[in-house]
């Protein structure tokens, strides 16, 4: 008998471990999925600095981007982004501490990705489908999802206690309902400038972070390894 | 605005009056009821400014269904713009009922619609249309302005927040429409509208065909641009009713899966609609598909066959064309490709056509690439160039690709013997083009042939023509390039059997020389000789040769260069010689190589610093010398240059300095003492019972100048010769130990008015000062107003040679008397009196500014001027150094150059 248990229990031990490596790896793929993105573990400053030279990037783009749009869009277009539209996401980033800001700037960039989108569709009925300024609008919004992505693999990696709230924090930015043609210029004008202030205030986040948050870690990890 | 008649109308008035718009198209319906006639007056109003917009009898009849009235106008105002007031009256003829109630059609502009607004807003409409466009300001803005595109327009007040304005004949839109906008008084935009202008499509062209007939591929041309993009306003087709998604942009095609025999073509946009229409049968209309599997099953050296399959029903067409050439052929699916060239890659690819009811032809297929097989190269084109009587190098020229069919894997030369009864057979490799052969027997023969894996050429023969040295030219005559090559010409000879050969090769090369050739046809008496290696300013030798079985001729030669250049070097070996006063300049002819063209003489210069004077122009190139005559002494460059068609080369130079004839001048001079011996002799004793002594001392004149100076001392009366004059002068380098006497040439008292008394005396003797200072001629003393005075500045001097004492003559002494017109040297040619450089020779001068002060030289006469008889006459100030400034020139005679230095010493 005591042989047969004992043959039992190294079977109930072997079930039992591969049960809790399961479990383990449906908890961390559950989590990836929720996540939206695989991360990689990489050292802080270089995935900021990453993400730092993605934003200047995109940001370099946005610049082109507006500027292929207004050219794209008649007379006086000039003038369209001076107009007032509500429901745009505002170019600030908010928050306090790294963390919060950080969370801003994810929140901010997939608030922005509907934009984009909506832009995209509405110049595509505006433009000739050899229009250059269709390709740009849909490389910015590629590239501005990717970006979400890598601020939220650091933002899970500097910051793993804090979890990323569903909802942007910075509130409900709702494409806007139908919109007349000329509203949709105007609209597509001031989305495209946001985007490229925006941008522009992450890349000095960014920046910013990178010397505030990856320093601090690097100290507090080199202090620990002393101990 | 017909009003009522006072008297009370039977008529009633409309009632229930009702208005519906339709903003998109701006038109407004107005309905009413319980009219009872068929003709009414409408009239609308802008109900804000009460501004009449429309006053009009409209005839309307009732609906029996409905028993309502209708009536519809289109506002050329969007409908949105203001509110608008409508009412409506029954007429019949002057009788009219009282009006409706007003209606009113309320606008954006109301109060409670608070934001800026424009419109029409989206609206596509055609080139060359008008359009009113209005701005509704927001609440408590002021309006500013309106722009259509970006032009500031013109605006109306329509309401108190409502400014419109009306483009007319507009032109088309860019793809995201045209642009009006509104600003208000900050001239910042409130509100804008988009306006879509173009074209309704214009399509043609339609042709319909099929590819494998069954289906039907239509095409057609887009035509005009309709400058209307996006999903709503772009043009969408249908072919016989089937829409045609894919037909955008450029590519204007739509297929059916059945052939109709009848295809209608419809293209819309919101602005209209095209119909095209298309009818065939289908064996008019067949275009095949591209065949398949192409093989080729036989490939030889010149033809090769090519195979390939049909897909479905295709295989049953005639006619196919593959690569330039055109098979035809029932069902064809195979052709022999002939003409093909051995050892060669071919590509080849097939496309098929209808031959009955051609229409068009098929697609291409993939391309086939094969490789024709080798054959024996063609004979080699050869040459035998003779370098001596019997040293010669047999020539053949590479094969081409085309002629050699096959990579060469050597060559062979066989030497045959006149008799053809023995021979030398050597292999070379295939790099090697030429063979050097040592032939001792007329009439021998050399035979190439060529080899590659394929087999041997045919031989090429050629008779060992005859070594014909330069020397031998009977006649060379010269060719002259044309832009493209050398074209000979020449008379037709009886025993060219198998044409002629020109060779050429670079005249100037001696060794191992790159010999070039052509063969012309038996039949032609002509050709043109091209070379790509053909350089500038090489002289070339072309040689035609009579070629047949038994031997080869040389018939004639001609010589001559692509581009003329000037030489490269200059006359070697140029040299001058002096002979008495001329120079003889001789030089070698230039070397060929060096020449670069034809020398067609030369030209002789003379060089005085930068600047060179033309002496001569030598036409004869063979004449390689030239004399300049009659040149007086000093020092000379002269340059040759040779010249060609080109120009001149870069000259040589040569420099002489000319010199008295000393030879001549000794053997003189001894003759001369000779004389005078004998003389003394015979008055010694043919004046022996007389008491008087005789001193003479004679010279005789000088070679080339004529002068003679002789000097008596005595009573003796011997008239001097009246060109005789006595120059004592000093070289210009002070030497107080020698003194120079120097004979003046007679030319240089030629030419001068003031001379011409001085000649006339029995003897004219003059005096140069030997006093020489040192430093320029600037430095110089003032020429002495006196003899005293002189006197006392060449005794100043410290250098002051008291050189003449006892000069006597017969004659009275006359000292020179020109004080303003000093004698100047004639003005010669360079051939005829050739002058030395300035300075090139240091002397004196003559006293020219002398002038009398004693009291007897005031006279007038020339007697008063006479200073007595022969008397012991001591001076210090009557030689006067030459003056080397520009004032003044005077040079020495090449005698007395020679005398002084035969008294000096000096060589």
């Amino acid at each position: 008998m005591s042989g047969h248990v004992k043959n039992m229990c190294p079977q109930l031990t072997i079930s039992q471990a591969a049960r809790t490596l399961l479990s383990l790896l449906l908890v961390a793929a559950i989590d990836s999925v929720s996540a939206g993105v695989v991360c990689r573990k990489q050292p802080c400053g270089s995935s900021l600095q990453r993400s730092l030279k993605l934003t200047k990037l995109i940001h370099k783009e946005s610049v082109d981007l507006l500027k292929t749009y207004k050219l794209s869009q008649g007379d006086m277009s000039e003038l369209f982004c001076q107009m007032s539209i509500n429901n745009v996401p505002d170019p600030n980033i908010s928050g306090l501490d790294p963390s919060e800001r950080m969370l801003s700037i994810y929140s901010h960039c997939k608030a922005f990705l509907p934009h984009l989108k909506r832009v995209t569709e509405q110049q595509t009925d505006l433009q000739p489908p050899s229009s250059s300024l269709l390709s740009k609008l849909s490389t910015a919004h590629n590239r501005t999802n990717g970006l979400a992505n890598q601020i939220n693999c650091i933002y899970q990696t500097l910051f793993p206690n804090l979890p990323i709230p569903p909802e942007p924090v910075d509130g409900p930015t709702s494409v806007p309902p139908s919109q007349n043609v000329f509203q949709q210029k105007v609209y597509g004008c001031v989305v495209l400038k946001r985007f490229k202030e925006f941008l522009s205030r992450v890349t000095r986040e960014l920046r910013t972070l990178k010397s505030q948050v990856c320093t601090r870690r690097t100290t507090f990890a080199d202090t620990n390894a002393l101990f | 605005c017909r009003q009522g008649s006072a008297v009370v109308s039977r008529l009633a008035p409309p009632q229930q009056v009702r208005l519906d718009a339709d903003k998109e198209t701006q038109t407004l319906s107005v309905t009413w009821e319980d009219g009872h006639a068929s003709t009414f007056d409408v009239e609308i109003l802008r109900t804000e400014l009460m501004e009449m917009v429309l006053n009009e009898t409209v005839g309307v009849t009732e609906d029996q269904s409905t028993g309502k009235h209708q009536w519809n106008w289109t506002s050329p105002v969007p409908l949105e713009c203001t509110s608008l007031s409508v009412k409506v009256r029954s007429r019949d003829g002057q009788d009219v009922s009282e009006w409706s109630s007003q209606q009113i059609l309320p606008g954006l502009d109301l109060p409670d619609n608070t934001d800026s607004q424009m419109y029409p807003e989206g609206k596509t409409v055609p080139v060359g249309s008008n359009m009113t466009f209005c701005c509704i300001v927001e609440e408590g803005q002021q309006f500013g302005s309106l722009w259509y595109k970006d032009t500031l327009v013109k605006e109306n007040m329509l309401s108190r927040r409502t400014y419109a304005t009306t483009m007319t004949n507009q032109g088309p839109s860019n793809p995201s429409g045209t642009n009006v906008v509104c600003s208000n008084e900050k001239k910042m935009i409130i509100a804008g509208a988009v306006v879509f202008v173009g074209y309704p499509p214009l399509p043609s062209d339609l042709v319909c065909e099929t590819h494998d007939l069954i289906s039907v591929d239509c095409q057609w041309s887009k035509g005009r641009d309709t400058y209307l993009f996006g999903m709503t306003r772009q043009t969408y087709y249908t072919l016989n009713g089937r829409n045609c998604p894919k037909a955008r942009n450029s590519n204007m095609r739509c297929g059916l899966e059945q052939w109709d025999g009848n295809w209608t073509l419809v293209a819309r946009n919101l602005l209209g609609e095209f119909r095209l229409t298309d009818a065939a049968e289908l064996g008019h209309r067949v275009r095949p598909v591209a065949p398949v599997n192409l093989t080729t099953p036989e490939v030889y050296s010149w033809n090769a066959s090519v195979g390939w399959l049909w897909k479905d029903k295709v295989k049953s067409l005639n006619g196919c064309l593959s690569g330039h050439q055109t098979y035809t052929g029932y069902g064809l699916n195979t052709v022999v490709l002939k003409d093909l060239q051995p050892d060669e890659k071919y590509s080849v690819k097939v496309r098929c056509g209808s031959q009955k009811n051609f229409w068009k032809w098929g697609e291409w297929s993939l391309p086939l690439s094969f490789q024709t097989k080798m054959d024996r190269p063609v004979a080699p084109d050869i040459w035998l160039w003779m370098d001596s009587d019997n040293l010669g190098r047999v020539l053949w020229k590479p094969l081409t690709k085309s002629e050699s069919h096959g990579q060469i894997s050597g060559y062979e030369v066989i030497l045959w013997s006149p008799e053809e009864n023995s021979q030398q057979t050597l292999t070379l490799p295939r790099s090697v083009y030429s063979l050097p052969i040592n032939v001792t027997d007329r009439g021998s023969k050399v035979t190439v042939t060529a080899r590659n894996p394929a087999g041997v050429s045919l031989p090429a023969n050629i008779v060992i023509p005859r070594y014909l040295p330069d020397a031998e030219d009977t006649a060379i005559s010269k060719v002259a390039f044309n832009g493209s090559g050398f074209p000979l010409s020449w008379v037709a000879h009886a025993n060219a059997s198998c044409g002629y050969v020109v060779d050429w090769y670079n005249t100037s090369c001696t060794q191992d020389c790159n010999v070039e050739w052509i063969k012309v046809a038996a039949d032609n008496t002509n050709t043109m000789v091209q070379s790509g290696n053909f350089l500038a300013g090489v002289r070339y030798k072309f040689s035609l040769y009579a070629c047949s079985s038994e031997s080869t001729v040389l018939l004639e030669r001609w010589h001559g260069y692509m581009q003329e250049l000037v030489p490269s070097r200059t006359v070697p070996r140029l040299s001058p010689n002096q002979e008495g006063a001329d120079v003889q300049l001789t030089w070698d002819q230039i070397p060929l190589e060096h020449q670069r063209g034809f020398i067609l003489g030369y030209t002789v210069y003379l060089t005085n610093a930068s600047h060179l004077t033309l002496l001569a122009n030598i036409t004869d190139p063979q004449l390689t010398n030239h004399t300049v005559r009659n040149l007086v002494l000093g020092s000379y460059k002269f340059t040759v240059k040779a010249y060609t068609a080109a120009g001149e080369d870069g000259g040589a130079t040569v420099s002489i300095s000319l010199e008295p004839y000393t030879y001549w001048l000794i053997m003189e001079i001894l003759v001369a003492l000779g004389t005078m011996t004998c003389l003394l002799i015979v008055i010694t004793i043919a004046f022996t019972g007389f008491s008087f002594s005789i001193f003479t001392i004679l010279w005789k004149t000088m070679p080339g100048t004529g002068l003679i100076c002789v000097c008596f001392q005595g009573t003796l009366d011997v008239k001097p010769s009246p060109h005789s004059m006595v120059h004592i002068v000093e070289d210009s380098v002070w030497d107080s130990s020698k003194e120079a006497l120097v004979t003046v040439p007679e030319e240089d008292e030629e030419g001068t008015g003031d001379e011409a008394a001085d000649t006339d005396e029995p003897a004219s003797l003059r005096y140069y000062n030997q006093v020489v200072e040192e430093g320029s001629s600037s430095q110089r003393r003032p020429h002495a107003s006196d003899s005293s005075a002189s006197s006392t500045g060449s005794m100043d001097s410290g250098h002051t040679d008291v050189t003449y004492t006892g000069i006597q003559t017969s004659a009275c002494y006359r000292p020179q008397m020109q004080s303003a017109s000093c004698p100047e040297e004639p003005q010669t040619g360079p051939e005829e009196h050739l002058q030395p450089p300035v300075g090139s020779f240091g002397g004196y001068q003559p006293q020219c500014s002398w002038k009398q002060d004693s009291p007897e030289a005031d006279g007038d006469g020339l007697d008063q001027t006479c200073l007595g008889s022969p008397t012991s006459v001591t001076s210090s100030q009557f030689l006067l150094p030459y003056d080397t400034s520009e004032e003044g020139k005077e040079y020495p005679s090449s005698a007395s150059t020679w005398f002084h230095n035969l008294l000096t010493g000096k060589p």
